[in-house]
C-alpha cells in the first residue's frame, strides 16, 4: 500500500480585504506563489492562516477554492480542528467529499477533556473519513493539553488511517517516545515537523515539515528541508540557524508579525482579523528594516 | 560525560569506598569528564558536609585523568556559595549550578545569582537550564548574553529543556558572544542536539550501558544519522525505564549489572526486588546484558 507523505507543506495565510473579508483574488495569488516556490503540499488553513478566526462556512469555502485553484498540482491537507467533535468531523467529511487528500486535527479548542475523551475526539474524526489522518500536537497553543504515548498507541491500534503526528511541541523527549514506540507497531507511521525546526525533528525521524515562514523566505525553507531530507543534519545547521533568527524576529511582534513580514516582502495580505492586532506603522517599519537586514533575506523573492 | 549516582550503605549512610569504585568504573569505560552530584546523585538529599566529603573523594580518585566538576546547587544560595568555594579548595576543575530552587526568580535575580557564584571562585562555571523541573524558570538568550559579558568564568551550559527553539535561542546568543562556549545536553539526547552544535551530554544511563552511550556519541559526531537515530531510540527506552522513580530505578539497574550502590534516600523510593526483576527483564530484552560490562 502506498503511503501518502506530504513532504514540504506550505501553510498559507488567509488574506483579508480592508473590511476583513477573505480576499479571494489575493488568495489565488498567494496559492500560486506557494506552488511556484516549491510547496509539495498545502495545508488549508492552519493557525498561521487564522483558521480559528474563520467561520465554518468560510473554512469550507477556502477548502473548495483551494481545491479548484490548485487543481491537483499538489495534495491538499484539510485542517479541520474545532471545539466540538461533530463540527470537526463534519468539516473533515466535507474535505473528503470535495477531493482533498488528508485531514489534520488538533486536540479540541478551549475544553480540557480527560484523556479518554481526547482519544474519542480523534477516533470520531478519523472514523468519519477514509483519508489519511494526522494529529497536530501543539500543547503550548492548546492550553497545555498533552498527549501520552499510550493514547497515541491506542489511536494507532484502532484507526488504520491514522497516518502520523505533526509535532509543534519541539519536545525531543515527546517525539522520540512517540515515534520509537509507534514504529515498532506501524513502521509507515510518519512524524512531521509542525514548524520549521526540522534539524532535530529530522534527526529523530521526521520526513515532512509544515512551514508558515514559506510565505516570507521560501528559498531558505526549501534549502533547510532539502538538506534535512538527505539526512545531513550537521550541514543543515546554518539554514536552521537562519530560520531560527527569522522566527525570533517575527515572533517578537506577536501574531501580526507574520503578515507584516509578508507585507515587507511585497506580498501584502492585509491585516489579521480581531482579536489579533495589526502592527502599528512604526512597528511595521522596524520589523521591515530588521527583516531586510538579515543577510540571507537578500536571496528571497520580493513581490509575487 | 558521566555524573555518578551516590552510593549509600544499607543504613543510608555514605558509602565512600563504593563511590571510589564507581568513579573508577566511569573513567575506565570512557567518561570524558565526571560531574557530581547531579539530581541523579541525590544532591538535595545529602547534607553539605556529606557533599563535601564525596566531592573530595571524587577529585582524589579521578586524580586528573579527566576533569571533575562539582554541582553546587543547594536549596540555600549560601550553601551553594560554600560548596563552590570548597570545590575550588579541593582542586575541582569547574562548578556547575542550576537556577535557584523553589522560588520563581526573575531574570534579574537569576543574573545576580550567577554573578555572585562566579565571583565566589576563580573556577570555570557551567550554568544549568532545566525549566521542566523548575516550574518553567529558565534562561533566555538575552540573559545568557548578559551573563557571558559580565561573568567571564561562564564557559558552558547544561541545557535540559530538550526543546529545539530553546536550544537555538541559547546557542545563538552564546556563540555570538564567544564561539567556544559549550552547550551540553542534559541526558543523552544527542541525535537531535549535536547537529545544532551540542558538544556532549551529561549521561543518565552511563552506569548501566557505557558502551551504548559512547556509540551514540560517536555516531552523532560522525554524522551517521541513521545509526544515531537507532541508538537514540534504544537509549530513550532506557531513559523511560529509569526516569520512572529516578534515580532509584537506575540504582536498581546497577544491581542487575553487578554494580550495587545501595538504596536511595527518602523521600525517593528504593527499587524493590520486584522492580529490579522488571528492570532486569527490560535490560535483557534490549540486549544490554550481553553488550555491556557486568561488575566493576
Amino acid at each position: 500500500m502506498s503511503v501518502f507523505t506530504p513532504g514540504l507543506v506550505h501553510t498559507p495565510v488567509t488574506p483579508f480585504t480592508t473590511d476583513l473579508k477573505i480576499d479571494y483574488s489575493r488568495y489565488e495569488q498567494l496559492l500560486e506563489f506557494h506552488l511556484a516556490q516549491g510547496a509539495q503540499s498545502l495545508a488549508i488553513t492552519m493557525h498561521a492562516g487564522e483558521s480559528v478566526s474563520l467561520t465554518d462556512q468560510e473554512q469550507r469555502a477556502q477548502f473548495a477554492f483551494a481545491k479548484k485553484q490548485v487543481n491537483g498540482r499538489v495534495p491538499l491537507l484539510a485542517h479541520v480542528s474545532d471545539s466540538g467533535t461533530t463540527i470537526a468531523l463534519e468539516r473533515a467529511q466535507y474535505a473528503e467529499s470535495i477531493g482533498m487528500q488528508a485531514v489534520i486535527c488538533t486536540t479540541p479548542y478551549y475544553w480540557t477533556p480527560p484523556a479518554p475523551m481526547i482519544l474519542e475526539h480523534f477516533l470520531q474524526v478519523s472514523q468519519a473519513v477514509k483519508l489519511p489522518f494526522f494529529v497536530f500536537y501543539s500543547p503550548d497553543e492548546m492550553g497545555g493539553i498533552t498527549l501520552s504515548t499510550d493514547l497515541i498507541l491506542k489511536l494507532v491500534d484502532q484507526r488504520p488511517n491514522f497516518a502520523g503526528m505533526i509535532d509543534a511541541s519541539l519536545d525531543w523527549q515527546f517525539m522520540i517516545n512517540i515515534i520509537s514506540n509507534v514504529w515498532r507497531k506501524k513502521p509507515e507511521f510518519q512524524l512531521l515537523a509542525g514548524n520549521e525546526y526540522m534539524v532535530s525533528a529530522g534527526a529523530i525521524g521526521a520526513t515532512s515539515m509544515l512551514s508558515g515562514l514559506s510565505a516570507i523566505a521560501p528559498k531558505l525553507i526549501k534549502e533547510l528541508y532539502t538538506i534535512c531530507r538527505t539526512e545531513k543534519y550537521v550541514q543543515a545547521r546554518q539554514a536552521q540557524e537562519n530560520v531560527a533568527a527569522l522566527l525570533f524576529l517575527i515572533n517578537q511582534y506577536g501574531f501580526g508579525g507574520l503578515k507584516s513580514a509578508m507585507h515587507a516582502m511585497g506580498r501584502d495580505c492585509g491585516s489579521p482579523r480581531p482579536p489579533h492586532d495589526p502592527l502599528s506603522p512604526s512597528q511595521h517599519q522596524t520589523l521591515s528594516q530588521s527583516l531586510h537586514a538579515l543577510p540571507f533575506m537578500s536571496k528571497e523573492p520580493q513581490g509575487w | 560525560m558521566q555524573s555518578p549516582v551516590t552510593p549509600l550503605k544499607d543504613d543510608f549512610s555514605p558509602d565512600l569506598p563504593t563511590f571510589e569504585k564507581l568513579l573508577d568504573f566511569h573513567v575506565r569505560t570512557g567518561a570524558t569528564a565526571i560531574s557530581w552530584p547531579h539530581h541523579k546523585g541525590e544532591s538535595l538529599n545529602l547534607s553539605i558536609k556529606e557533599r563535601k566529603a564525596f566531592a573530595e573523594v571524587a577529585v582524589k580518585t579521578v586524580a586528573g585523568r579527566v576533569p571533575v566538576s562539582v554541582h553546587v546547587s543547594a536549596l540555600s544560595v549560601e550553601d551553594s556559595i560554600e560548596l563552590a568555594k570548597h570545590a575550588e579548595q579541593i582542586g575541582a576543575d569547574a562548578i556547575i549550578a542550576i537556577t535557584p530552587y523553589f522560588w520563581a526568580p526573575s531574570q534579574e535575580a537569576i543574573y545576580q545569582h550567577y554573578v555572585r557564584l562566579g565571583k565566589a571562585t576563580s573556577l570555570p562555571m557551567i550554568a544549568y537550564n532545566s525549566p521542566s523541573y523548575l516550574e518553567g524558570v529558565e534562561f533566555t538568550g538575552e540573559l545568557v548574553t548578559r551573563l557571558m559579558h559580565d561573568v567571564p568564568s561562564l564557559i558552558a551550559m547544561k541545557e535540559a529543556s530538550f526543546n529545539s527553539a530553546k536550544f537555538l535561542e541559547i546557542s545563538r546568543a552564546a556563540l555570538q558572544v564567544r564561539p567556544n562556549f559549550s552547550i551540553v545536553a542534559g541526558v543523552e539526547f544527542l541525535a537531535p542536539s549535536v547537529p545544532l552544535g551540542c558538544v556532549g551530554s551529561y549521561s543518565s544511563a552511563g552506569a548501566i550501558c557505557p558502551n551504548l552511550c559512547t556509540q551514540l556519541y560517536d555516531a552523532c559526531i560522525a554524522g551517521d544519522s541513521v545509526k544515531a537515530r537507532e541508538l537514540q531510540f534504544k537509549l530513550a527506552q532506557l531513559w523511560d525505564l529509569f526516569r520512572d522513580q529516578y534515580p532509584s530505578s537506575l540504582k536498581g539497574g546497577m544491581v542487575v549489572m553487578g554494580r550495587p550502590v545501595g538504596p536511595t534516600r527518602p523521600p525517593l523510593p528504593t527499587a524493590t526486588k520486584e522492580r529490579q526483576a522488571f528492570i532486569a527483564k527490560q535490560l535483557e530484552e534490549l540486549g544490554i546484558l550481553d553488550t555491556e560490562p557486568h561488575g566493576w
